[in-house]
Protein backbone atom coordinates (compact mmCIF):
# COMPACT_ATOMS: atom_id res chain seq x y z
CA UNK A 1 0.00 0.00 0.00
CA UNK A 2 1.45 3.39 -0.90
CA UNK A 3 2.35 5.61 2.01
CA UNK A 4 -0.52 7.92 2.75
CA UNK A 5 -0.47 11.45 3.99
CA UNK A 6 -1.99 12.19 7.34
CA UNK A 7 -4.89 14.57 6.97
CA UNK A 8 -5.32 17.21 9.64
CA UNK A 9 -8.58 19.04 10.02
CA UNK A 10 -10.16 21.78 12.03
CA UNK A 11 -11.87 20.96 15.28
CA UNK A 12 -15.39 22.33 15.14
CA UNK A 13 -16.25 24.29 18.29
CA UNK A 14 -12.73 25.72 18.32
CA UNK A 15 -13.81 27.14 15.00
CA UNK A 16 -17.57 27.50 14.74
CA UNK A 17 -19.67 27.09 11.60
CA UNK A 18 -21.33 29.96 9.80
CA UNK A 19 -24.99 29.76 8.87
CA UNK A 20 -24.06 28.88 5.28
CA UNK A 21 -21.58 26.22 6.38
CA UNK A 22 -24.11 24.63 8.72
CA UNK A 23 -26.74 24.55 5.97
CA UNK A 24 -24.32 23.04 3.46
CA UNK A 25 -23.07 20.42 5.94
CA UNK A 26 -26.67 19.33 6.52
CA UNK A 27 -27.63 19.51 2.82
CA UNK A 28 -30.37 22.02 3.58
CA UNK A 29 -31.18 25.52 2.46
CA UNK A 30 -30.12 28.45 4.64
CA UNK A 31 -33.81 29.35 5.04
CA UNK A 32 -34.47 25.93 6.55
CA UNK A 33 -31.89 26.59 9.27
CA UNK A 34 -33.18 30.10 9.96
CA UNK A 35 -36.79 28.91 10.24
CA UNK A 36 -35.83 26.16 12.66
CA UNK A 37 -33.85 28.51 14.85
CA UNK A 38 -36.62 31.08 14.88
CA UNK A 39 -39.12 28.39 15.89
CA UNK A 40 -36.83 27.34 18.75
CA UNK A 41 -36.34 23.83 17.34
CA UNK A 42 -32.63 24.21 16.67
CA UNK A 43 -29.72 25.76 18.57
CA UNK A 44 -32.10 26.63 21.39
CA UNK A 45 -30.10 28.07 24.23
CA UNK A 46 -26.84 27.92 22.27
CA UNK A 47 -24.52 30.70 23.39
CA UNK A 48 -23.47 31.32 19.80
CA UNK A 49 -26.80 31.69 18.11
CA UNK A 50 -27.04 35.45 18.55
CA UNK A 51 -23.89 35.77 16.45
CA UNK A 52 -25.10 33.10 14.00
CA UNK A 53 -22.24 30.75 14.70
CA UNK A 54 -22.81 27.06 15.24
CA UNK A 55 -21.19 24.18 17.10
CA UNK A 56 -20.89 20.43 16.65
CA UNK A 57 -23.98 20.01 18.80
CA UNK A 58 -26.01 22.19 16.45
CA UNK A 59 -24.70 20.24 13.47
CA UNK A 60 -25.76 16.90 14.93
CA UNK A 61 -29.15 18.31 15.88
CA UNK A 62 -29.75 19.92 12.49
CA UNK A 63 -28.86 16.75 10.57
CA UNK A 64 -31.10 14.70 12.82
CA UNK A 65 -34.05 17.09 12.38
CA UNK A 66 -33.61 17.16 8.62
CA UNK A 67 -33.47 13.37 8.35
CA UNK A 68 -36.51 12.90 10.58
CA UNK A 69 -38.52 15.42 8.59
CA UNK A 70 -37.49 13.92 5.28
CA UNK A 71 -37.69 10.22 6.08
CA UNK A 72 -41.02 10.41 7.89
CA UNK A 73 -42.42 13.44 6.11
CA UNK A 74 -42.73 14.81 9.62
CA UNK A 75 -43.76 18.30 10.64
CA UNK A 76 -40.77 20.21 12.05
CA UNK A 77 -42.19 20.32 15.57
CA UNK A 78 -42.84 16.57 15.50
CA UNK A 79 -39.31 15.88 14.25
CA UNK A 80 -37.98 18.10 17.05
CA UNK A 81 -40.03 16.16 19.60
CA UNK A 82 -38.61 12.88 18.26
CA UNK A 83 -35.10 14.36 18.31
CA UNK A 84 -35.57 15.46 21.95
CA UNK A 85 -36.63 11.93 22.88
CA UNK A 86 -33.76 10.33 20.97
CA UNK A 87 -31.26 12.64 22.69
CA UNK A 88 -32.76 11.98 26.12
CA UNK A 89 -32.72 8.26 25.42
CA UNK A 90 -29.05 8.41 24.46
CA UNK A 91 -28.15 10.27 27.66
CA UNK A 92 -30.00 7.76 29.84
CA UNK A 93 -28.49 4.79 28.00
CA UNK A 94 -25.03 6.21 28.54
CA UNK A 95 -25.72 6.63 32.27
CA UNK A 96 -27.14 3.13 32.47
CA UNK A 97 -24.10 1.71 30.73
CA UNK A 98 -21.76 3.53 33.10
CA UNK A 99 -23.74 2.38 36.13
CA UNK A 100 -22.84 -1.17 35.18
CA UNK A 101 -25.03 -4.24 34.80
CA UNK A 102 -28.05 -4.13 37.07
CA UNK A 103 -28.19 -6.53 40.03
CA UNK A 104 -31.94 -6.34 40.23
CA UNK B 1 -21.93 3.49 -13.18
CA UNK B 2 -24.43 0.78 -12.35
CA UNK B 3 -28.08 0.85 -13.16
CA UNK B 4 -30.27 1.04 -10.05
CA UNK B 5 -33.55 -0.76 -9.85
CA UNK B 6 -35.59 1.56 -7.68
CA UNK B 7 -38.53 -0.85 -7.63
CA UNK B 8 -36.28 -3.53 -6.17
CA UNK B 9 -34.94 -1.07 -3.58
CA UNK B 10 -38.48 -0.43 -2.30
CA UNK B 11 -39.59 -4.03 -2.84
CA UNK B 12 -42.56 -3.13 -5.01
CA UNK B 13 -43.85 -4.31 -8.40
CA UNK B 14 -43.19 -2.24 -11.48
CA UNK B 15 -46.92 -1.67 -11.70
CA UNK B 16 -47.16 -0.45 -8.10
CA UNK B 17 -49.54 2.44 -7.47
CA UNK B 18 -48.48 5.70 -5.85
CA UNK B 19 -50.12 4.56 -2.60
CA UNK B 20 -48.32 1.19 -2.65
CA UNK B 21 -44.99 2.94 -3.15
CA UNK B 22 -45.69 5.32 -0.27
CA UNK B 23 -46.66 2.42 2.00
CA UNK B 24 -43.53 0.46 1.13
CA UNK B 25 -41.46 3.57 1.73
CA UNK B 26 -42.99 4.25 5.14
CA UNK B 27 -42.36 0.68 6.27
CA UNK B 28 -38.73 0.83 5.16
CA UNK B 29 -38.18 4.30 6.65
CA UNK B 30 -39.21 2.98 10.08
CA UNK B 31 -36.83 0.06 9.66
CA UNK B 32 -33.80 1.92 8.35
CA UNK B 33 -33.94 5.47 9.71
CA UNK B 34 -30.40 5.74 11.09
CA UNK B 35 -31.38 7.35 14.40
CA UNK B 36 -33.46 4.38 15.44
CA UNK B 37 -32.39 1.47 13.23
CA UNK B 38 -30.35 -1.43 14.50
CA UNK B 39 -29.79 -2.74 10.98
CA UNK B 40 -26.22 -2.75 9.66
CA UNK B 41 -25.53 0.02 7.16
CA UNK B 42 -28.85 1.65 7.92
CA UNK B 43 -27.62 5.01 6.71
CA UNK B 44 -26.69 3.68 3.26
CA UNK B 45 -29.96 1.79 2.97
CA UNK B 46 -31.97 4.85 3.95
CA UNK B 47 -30.21 6.88 1.30
CA UNK B 48 -31.14 4.31 -1.34
CA UNK B 49 -34.72 4.19 -0.14
CA UNK B 50 -35.07 7.97 -0.23
CA UNK B 51 -33.62 8.11 -3.68
CA UNK B 52 -35.98 5.42 -4.97
CA UNK B 53 -38.94 7.22 -3.43
CA UNK B 54 -37.88 10.56 -4.87
CA UNK B 55 -38.02 9.09 -8.37
CA UNK B 56 -40.98 6.74 -8.10
CA UNK B 57 -43.35 9.16 -6.38
CA UNK B 58 -42.72 11.89 -8.95
CA UNK B 59 -44.90 11.07 -11.97
CA UNK B 60 -42.60 12.81 -14.45
CA UNK B 61 -39.43 11.23 -13.19
CA UNK B 62 -41.03 7.83 -12.83
CA UNK B 63 -42.22 7.95 -16.43
CA UNK B 64 -38.76 8.89 -17.69
CA UNK B 65 -37.11 6.30 -15.46
CA UNK B 66 -39.49 3.54 -16.59
CA UNK B 67 -38.84 4.42 -20.20
CA UNK B 68 -35.13 3.97 -19.60
CA UNK B 69 -35.49 1.14 -17.11
CA UNK B 70 -36.98 -1.53 -19.31
CA UNK B 71 -33.68 -1.73 -21.19
CA UNK B 72 -31.53 -2.31 -18.10
CA UNK B 73 -31.21 -4.71 -15.23
CA UNK B 74 -30.12 -3.73 -11.74
CA UNK B 75 -26.36 -3.50 -11.36
CA UNK B 76 -25.76 -3.53 -15.11
CA UNK B 77 -23.19 -1.05 -16.35
CA UNK B 78 -25.06 2.03 -17.37
CA UNK B 79 -24.46 5.32 -19.12
CA UNK B 80 -27.46 7.55 -19.76
CA UNK B 81 -27.94 7.66 -23.54
CA UNK B 82 -27.64 11.15 -25.01
CA UNK B 83 -30.95 12.96 -24.88
CA UNK B 84 -32.45 10.06 -22.96
CA UNK B 85 -34.96 12.41 -21.45
CA UNK B 86 -35.98 14.04 -24.71
CA UNK B 87 -39.74 14.19 -24.81
CA UNK B 88 -40.12 14.22 -21.04
CA UNK B 89 -41.01 17.37 -19.21
CA UNK B 90 -39.39 18.02 -15.87
CA UNK B 91 -41.10 20.81 -14.11
CA UNK B 92 -38.37 23.05 -12.81
CA UNK B 93 -35.84 20.28 -12.35
CA UNK B 94 -37.49 19.42 -9.09
CA UNK B 95 -34.30 18.55 -7.25
CA UNK B 96 -32.04 20.96 -5.54
CA UNK B 97 -28.47 20.70 -4.47
CA UNK B 98 -29.56 19.22 -1.17
CA UNK B 99 -31.09 16.15 -2.77
CA UNK B 100 -28.15 15.64 -5.06
CA UNK B 101 -25.76 15.79 -2.12
CA UNK B 102 -27.49 12.88 -0.47
CA UNK B 103 -28.14 10.81 -3.55
CA UNK B 104 -26.03 8.54 -5.72
CA UNK B 105 -24.07 9.32 -8.87
CA UNK B 106 -26.63 7.32 -10.78
CA UNK B 107 -29.38 9.64 -9.61
CA UNK B 108 -27.31 12.77 -10.15
CA UNK B 109 -26.52 11.69 -13.68
CA UNK B 110 -30.13 11.16 -14.57
CA UNK B 111 -31.87 13.97 -12.78
CA UNK B 112 -29.15 16.25 -11.58
CA UNK B 113 -27.87 19.31 -13.22
CA UNK B 114 -24.57 17.61 -13.93
CA UNK B 115 -26.15 14.89 -16.04
CA UNK B 116 -29.07 14.18 -18.35
CA UNK B 117 -32.08 16.21 -17.49
CA UNK B 118 -32.39 19.91 -17.94
CA UNK B 119 -28.96 21.40 -18.11
CA UNK B 120 -28.10 21.53 -21.78
CA UNK B 121 -24.53 21.99 -22.80
CA UNK B 122 -23.66 25.08 -20.83
CA UNK B 123 -20.86 24.61 -18.32
CA UNK B 124 -22.30 24.07 -14.89
CA UNK B 125 -20.16 24.32 -11.79
CA UNK B 126 -21.19 22.84 -8.51
CA UNK B 127 -19.36 22.39 -5.25
CA UNK B 128 -19.13 18.77 -4.13
CA UNK B 129 -21.39 17.78 -1.29
CA UNK B 130 -20.20 17.69 2.30
CA UNK B 131 -19.90 14.17 3.60
CA UNK B 132 -20.13 12.77 7.09
CA UNK B 133 -18.57 9.81 8.85
CA UNK B 134 -18.25 8.59 12.40
CA UNK B 135 -14.91 7.84 13.98
CA UNK B 136 -14.64 5.72 17.10
CA UNK B 137 -11.62 6.38 19.30
CA UNK B 138 -10.57 5.37 22.79
CA UNK B 139 -10.90 7.91 25.57
CA UNK B 140 -7.11 7.77 25.96
CA UNK B 141 -6.78 9.06 22.38
CA UNK B 142 -8.65 12.21 23.38
CA UNK B 143 -6.08 12.77 26.14
CA UNK B 144 -3.06 12.28 23.94
CA UNK B 145 -4.14 12.81 20.37
CA UNK B 146 -3.79 10.02 17.82
CA UNK B 147 -3.65 9.09 14.19
CA UNK B 148 -6.42 6.91 12.87
CA UNK B 149 -7.00 5.29 9.54
CA UNK B 150 -10.57 6.03 8.64
CA UNK B 151 -12.25 3.67 6.26
CA UNK B 152 -15.16 5.33 4.58
CA UNK B 153 -17.91 3.33 3.00
CA UNK B 154 -18.95 4.63 -0.38
CA UNK B 155 -22.29 3.10 -1.28
CA UNK B 156 -23.14 1.22 -4.44
CA UNK B 157 -25.87 -1.23 -5.39
CA UNK B 158 -25.09 -4.70 -6.74
CA UNK B 159 -26.92 -6.72 -9.38
CA UNK B 160 -29.42 -8.01 -6.81
CA UNK B 161 -30.28 -4.52 -5.65
CA UNK B 162 -28.37 -4.93 -2.40
CA UNK B 163 -26.46 -1.99 -1.06
CA UNK B 164 -22.77 -2.71 -0.98
CA UNK B 165 -20.00 -0.38 -0.15
CA UNK B 166 -16.62 0.37 -1.57
CA UNK B 167 -13.88 1.24 0.87
CA UNK B 168 -11.87 4.43 0.82
CA UNK B 169 -9.08 4.82 3.39
CA UNK B 170 -7.78 8.05 4.86
CA UNK B 171 -5.23 8.71 7.60
CA UNK B 172 -6.48 11.37 9.96
CA UNK B 173 -4.88 13.17 12.85
CA UNK B 174 -7.19 13.18 15.87
CA UNK B 175 -6.25 16.25 17.90
CA UNK B 176 -5.75 16.08 21.62
CA UNK B 177 -8.72 17.35 23.58
CA UNK B 178 -11.46 16.17 21.25
CA UNK B 179 -14.87 15.47 22.81
CA UNK B 180 -17.50 12.90 21.95
CA UNK B 181 -19.93 14.45 19.47
CA UNK B 182 -17.38 16.96 18.26
CA UNK B 183 -16.54 17.18 14.57
CA UNK B 184 -13.28 17.36 12.72
CA UNK B 185 -13.67 19.12 9.39
CA UNK B 186 -11.37 17.99 6.60
CA UNK B 187 -11.55 20.56 3.84
CA UNK B 188 -11.87 19.23 0.32
CA UNK B 189 -12.22 15.58 1.40
CA UNK B 190 -15.95 15.39 0.71
CA UNK B 191 -17.71 14.68 -2.55
CA UNK B 192 -16.02 15.79 -5.79
CA UNK B 193 -17.27 18.97 -7.41
CA UNK B 194 -18.99 19.03 -10.78
CA UNK B 195 -17.77 20.94 -13.81
CA UNK B 196 -14.59 22.04 -12.08
CA UNK B 197 -16.34 23.08 -8.86
CA UNK B 198 -14.44 22.58 -5.60
CA UNK B 199 -14.77 19.37 -3.59
CA UNK B 200 -16.95 19.37 -0.49
CA UNK B 201 -15.72 18.87 3.07
CA UNK B 202 -15.65 15.71 5.14
CA UNK B 203 -17.03 15.99 8.67
CA UNK B 204 -15.85 13.32 11.08
CA UNK B 205 -18.02 12.91 14.15
CA UNK B 206 -16.07 11.64 17.14
CA UNK B 207 -17.38 8.79 19.26
CA UNK B 208 -15.65 7.02 22.14
CA UNK B 209 -15.37 3.26 22.42
CA UNK B 210 -17.67 2.30 25.29
CA UNK B 211 -15.41 1.58 28.25
CA UNK B 212 -16.93 0.06 31.38
CA UNK B 213 -14.43 2.01 33.53
CA UNK B 214 -15.41 5.49 32.41
CA UNK B 215 -18.38 7.73 31.81
CA UNK B 216 -17.76 10.93 29.91
CA UNK B 217 -19.82 14.11 29.92
CA UNK B 218 -18.35 16.81 27.75
CA UNK B 219 -14.76 17.01 28.93
CA UNK B 220 -15.50 15.67 32.42
CA UNK B 221 -14.70 12.04 33.05
CA UNK B 222 -16.29 9.91 35.77
CA UNK B 223 -14.57 6.84 37.04
CA UNK B 224 -15.42 4.39 39.80
CA UNK B 225 -12.52 3.31 41.98
CA UNK B 226 -12.82 0.37 44.37
CA UNK B 227 -11.45 0.96 47.88
CA UNK B 228 -11.24 -1.19 51.00
CA UNK B 229 -13.41 -0.35 54.03
CA UNK B 230 -10.33 0.74 56.03
CA UNK B 231 -9.11 3.02 53.21
CA UNK B 232 -12.52 4.67 53.15
CA UNK B 233 -12.92 4.96 56.90
CA UNK B 234 -9.38 5.78 57.96
CA UNK B 235 -8.34 7.71 54.90
CA UNK B 236 -5.53 6.66 52.58
CA UNK B 237 -3.43 7.64 49.68
CA UNK B 238 -4.19 5.22 46.84
CA UNK B 239 -2.95 4.78 43.31
CA UNK B 240 -5.46 4.34 40.53
CA UNK B 241 -5.18 4.02 36.77
CA UNK B 242 -6.87 6.91 34.90
CA UNK B 243 -7.03 7.75 31.20
CA UNK B 244 -3.92 9.92 31.67
CA UNK B 245 -1.95 7.28 33.54
CA UNK B 246 -1.65 6.16 37.15
CA UNK B 247 -2.60 8.92 39.57
CA UNK B 248 -2.26 9.20 43.36
CA UNK B 249 -5.56 10.01 45.02
CA UNK B 250 -6.02 11.03 48.62
CA UNK B 251 -9.08 9.35 50.10
CA UNK B 252 -10.34 11.49 52.98
CA UNK B 253 -11.06 9.72 56.26
CA UNK B 254 -14.71 8.97 56.85
CA UNK B 255 -15.57 8.43 53.16
CA UNK B 256 -18.61 6.39 52.21
CA UNK B 257 -19.26 4.41 49.06
CA UNK B 258 -20.33 6.78 46.30
CA UNK B 259 -18.26 9.71 47.53
CA UNK B 260 -17.00 11.73 44.61
CA UNK B 261 -13.53 13.24 44.57
CA UNK B 262 -12.74 15.85 41.97
CA UNK B 263 -9.32 15.84 40.35
CA UNK B 264 -9.27 19.26 38.79
CA UNK B 265 -8.05 19.45 35.21
CA UNK B 266 -7.59 15.68 34.91
CA UNK B 267 -10.50 15.29 32.49
CA UNK B 268 -10.10 15.63 28.75
CA UNK B 269 -7.56 18.38 28.03
CA UNK B 270 -8.55 21.44 26.06
CA UNK B 271 -8.85 25.21 26.27
CA UNK B 272 -11.08 24.52 29.27
CA UNK B 273 -9.86 21.14 30.47
CA UNK B 274 -12.38 18.86 32.09
CA UNK B 275 -12.18 17.36 35.56
CA UNK B 276 -11.84 13.73 36.53
CA UNK B 277 -14.38 12.60 39.12
CA UNK B 278 -13.31 9.58 41.09
CA UNK B 279 -16.27 7.85 42.66
CA UNK B 280 -15.31 5.66 45.59
CA UNK B 281 -16.80 2.20 45.72
CA UNK B 282 -16.22 0.45 49.03
CA UNK B 283 -15.69 -3.26 48.45
CA UNK B 284 -16.00 -5.62 51.38
CA UNK B 285 -13.41 -8.35 51.79
CA UNK B 286 -14.96 -11.81 51.77
CA UNK B 287 -15.18 -13.70 55.05
CA UNK B 288 -13.58 -16.74 53.50
CA UNK B 289 -11.11 -17.65 56.26
CA UNK B 290 -11.54 -18.24 59.98
CA UNK B 291 -9.50 -15.14 60.72
CA UNK B 292 -11.64 -12.98 58.43
CA UNK B 293 -14.83 -14.29 60.01
CA UNK B 294 -13.38 -13.56 63.44
CA UNK B 295 -12.62 -9.96 62.45
CA UNK B 296 -16.17 -9.41 61.18
CA UNK B 297 -17.57 -10.98 64.34
CA UNK B 298 -15.42 -8.69 66.49
CA UNK B 299 -16.74 -5.69 64.57
CA UNK B 300 -20.30 -6.89 64.95
CA UNK B 301 -19.81 -7.22 68.69
CA UNK B 302 -17.86 -4.10 69.35
CA UNK B 303 -19.16 -1.50 66.92
CA UNK B 304 -22.53 -0.08 67.81
CA UNK B 305 -23.53 0.43 64.19
CA UNK B 306 -26.95 0.14 62.60
CA UNK B 307 -27.05 1.57 59.05
CA UNK B 308 -30.87 1.30 59.08
CA UNK B 309 -31.19 3.55 62.07
CA UNK B 310 -31.85 7.03 60.76
CA UNK B 311 -30.35 10.07 62.39
CA UNK B 312 -32.73 11.61 64.89
CA UNK B 313 -34.62 8.33 65.50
Amino acid sequence: MPRQLIASGELIDEVTLTLEELARACSVEVEWVVEHIESGLLADGSPYVASWRFTSRDLIRARRLYRLERDFEAAPELAALAADLIEENQRLKERLRAAGPSDH
Amino acid sequence: MEFKDYYQVLGVEKAATFEEIKKAYRKLARKYHPDVSKEPQAELRMQEINEAKAVLTDPEKRLAYDHLGHQYRSGEDFQPPPDWDAGFEFSGGGFDEADLGEFSDFFANLFGQGGGAGRGSRGYQMRGEDRHAKVVIDLEDAYQGATRTITLQVPRVDAQGRVLSREHSLNVHIPKGVKAGQHIRLSGQGGPGMGGGPAGDLFLEIHFTPDPRYRVEGRDVYQRVPVTPWEAVLGASIETPTPSGVVKVKVPAGSQSGRRLRLKGRGIPGPEPGDLYVELEVVLPPADTDRARELYETMARELAFDPRQRKGD
